[in-house]
């Protein structure tokens, strides 16, 4: 316990110290307000008018449209918890293995489980909070925060656990990127993807952010084809598959470096 | 009590053996030295010593566990994101270390007033005494120093070298590589030469001098060096 909390508030102080990267954490949340702001529907509604229809057609026509495009918060969410954290872990762990700063906590004592835990649980903590301020773009409020939430900190540990297992493997932060990044793509944009093609729907059905995004458009619409115990089971399966691959990574190429 | 010990310890890199029965033990409260050309394989005992790797055959024996050894080795390790306290809080934090004893190492090896200094803002010989003091933080009883004024100016090298003595004092084993003659010369008790992956002499320097003077043409350990190996240190 000590040094796990060693470890966090190193890597907290670390992140302080490169500002550039909470970025990342604001970013996201953010993109999802301009967005939701610049494609409210008085302006679609202004776009419209100048068409010769009925006022009925035209409000129909409005509702449509909305309601096939990709929501904003479910889409940055999606990207957020797939694609912007996985690069991050990857990088933090396979920069303190190339500097084999790892070495000499390994040498005081500091088992990788602690290790991984104090990294991973400043991610954790700062995703809560873009995650909070998901919810209060998308209006989660209630239930359908505390759902919303539960979704998302279970992506964020999926994509914690998945950019360790990329780190370790790397062992080095020019490789950890070249390998993160098609991942984080894939992960984080599949869902997108998914959302306008039936086949690429059934392909993700398995992966953890197609069920987050599933889970978000829930909360947004009301309505889906997966029960949500379902995409949250598929969510965690997703976590204990992530988890075995990260423990065979961790056998093969172990943490000290 | 012997602190540290190698026997017929054999290592190879792929085709390479760098390791070639070498033996060698090292009393508690000692200056040990490890003295060779660079590729000698100094570094490769210590990472043997460290259990860092392992060796392919032979045995080796650390009398202390891994968390009351200090280690400063050829890569610093240093967390560069943060600065010389912060660095140094980790490991006070993760041996449970009060924060005064942590100011007393940091004006030790003269850094007080560089403590909030970012490591990248450090030069190579204040970098060099941070990572010494990170290795002196939990008052190790064996201490592994690799190199550990290579690059270094003479002043901040004598400083280290005052520092080394008061740990052995302090009951410390010091267990340390260099190719710099001299240095061995003044601080050691002890060295061992080390030249392709064997131990070619060892004894107390001035021992190892008078061993080899007879015809009063060698005068320190470079001589002695030399005269049985045939070539230079670098």
């Amino acid at each position: 316990m000590k040094a796990t909390k060693a470890i966090f508030k190193k890597q907290l102080k670390a992140t302080g110290a490169n500002p550039e990267s909470l970025i990342q954490f604001i970013i996201f949340p953010l993109l999802a307000w301009a967005m939701l702001a610049m494609m409210g529907q008085d302006d679609m509604v202004s776009d419209f008018a100048a068409l010769p229809l009925p006022q009925y057609l035209l409000d129909e026509l409005v509702r449509e449209m909305i309601t096939a495009m990709p929501n904003m918060v479910t889409m940055q969410a999606t990207i957020f918890a797939g694609m912007g954290l996985i690069p991050i872990v990857a990088a933090v762990i396979a920069d303190d293995i190339e500097r084999k700063s790892l070495r000499f906590l390994s040498m005081a004592g500091v088992k990788p489980s602690s290790y991984l835990i104090g990294v991973g649980g400043v991610v954790f903590f700062l995703s809560f909070f873009s995650s909070l301020a998901f919810t209060l773009v998308g209006s989660f409020f209630g239930m359908e925060m505390l759902i919303f939430m539960g979704a998302m900190m279970s992506a964020v540990v999926g994509s914690i656990v998945l950019g360790a297992a990329v780190g370790i493997l790397c062992g080095n932060v020019q490789s950890a990127a070249g390998l993160s990044m098609p991942l984080a793509l894939v992960l984080g944009f599949g869902p997108i993807f998914a959302q306008m093609n039936d086949g690429v729907a059934r392909f993700y059905h398995v992966f953890y952010t197609q069920h987050l995004n599933l889970i978000a458009d829930y909360l947004n619409f009301g309505v889906t084809d997966t029960p949500l115990w379902q995409s949250f089971a598929i969510i965690w399966a997703n976590i204990a598959v992530i988890s075995i691959v990260f423990a065979l990574v961790y056998r093969k190429k172990g943490i000290v470096g | 009590m012997i602190s540290v010990s190698m026997t017929n310890v054999e290592k190879s890199f792929g085709e390479n053996k760098v390791l070639k029965g070498v033996t060698f033990e090292t009393q508690q409260g000692e200056i040990f030295g490890m003295l060779g050309p660079s590729g000698a394989g100094k570094t490769t005992i210590i990472n043997i010593l460290t259990k860092q790797i392992a060796a392919d055959s032979g045995e080796c024996h650390v009398a202390v566990s891994s968390s009351e050894i200090g280690l400063m080795l050829e890569h610093d390790g240093l967390f560069v994101q943060l600065s010389v306290m912060d660095n140094l809080i980790v490991f006070e934090e993760i041996y449970g270390i009060p924060r005064s004893h942590t100011m007393d190492v940091l004006e030790k090896v003269g850094l007080t007033e560089a403590a909030k200094t970012k490591v990248t803002d450090l030069s190579k010989g204040m970098r060099q005494r941070l990572v010494l003091a990170r290795a002196l933080l939990h008052k190790p009883k064996i201490l592994f120093l690799d190199e550990p004024t290579s690059a270094l100016d003479p002043v901040t090298a004598r400083g280290i070298y005052q520092l080394i003595r008061d740990l052995r004092e302090a009951g410390s084993t010091i267990f340390l590589t260099t190719h710099n003659m001299e240095e061995a010369t003044n601080l050691c008790d002890r060295v061992v030469m080390l030249y392709n992956g064997k131990i070619i002499e060892e004894g107390p320097p001035k021992d190892i001098c008078q061993k080899h003077d007879s015809m009063k043409t060698v005068q320190d350990l470079e001589g002695v060096f030399v005269k049985l190996t045939g070539g230079g240190l670098k």
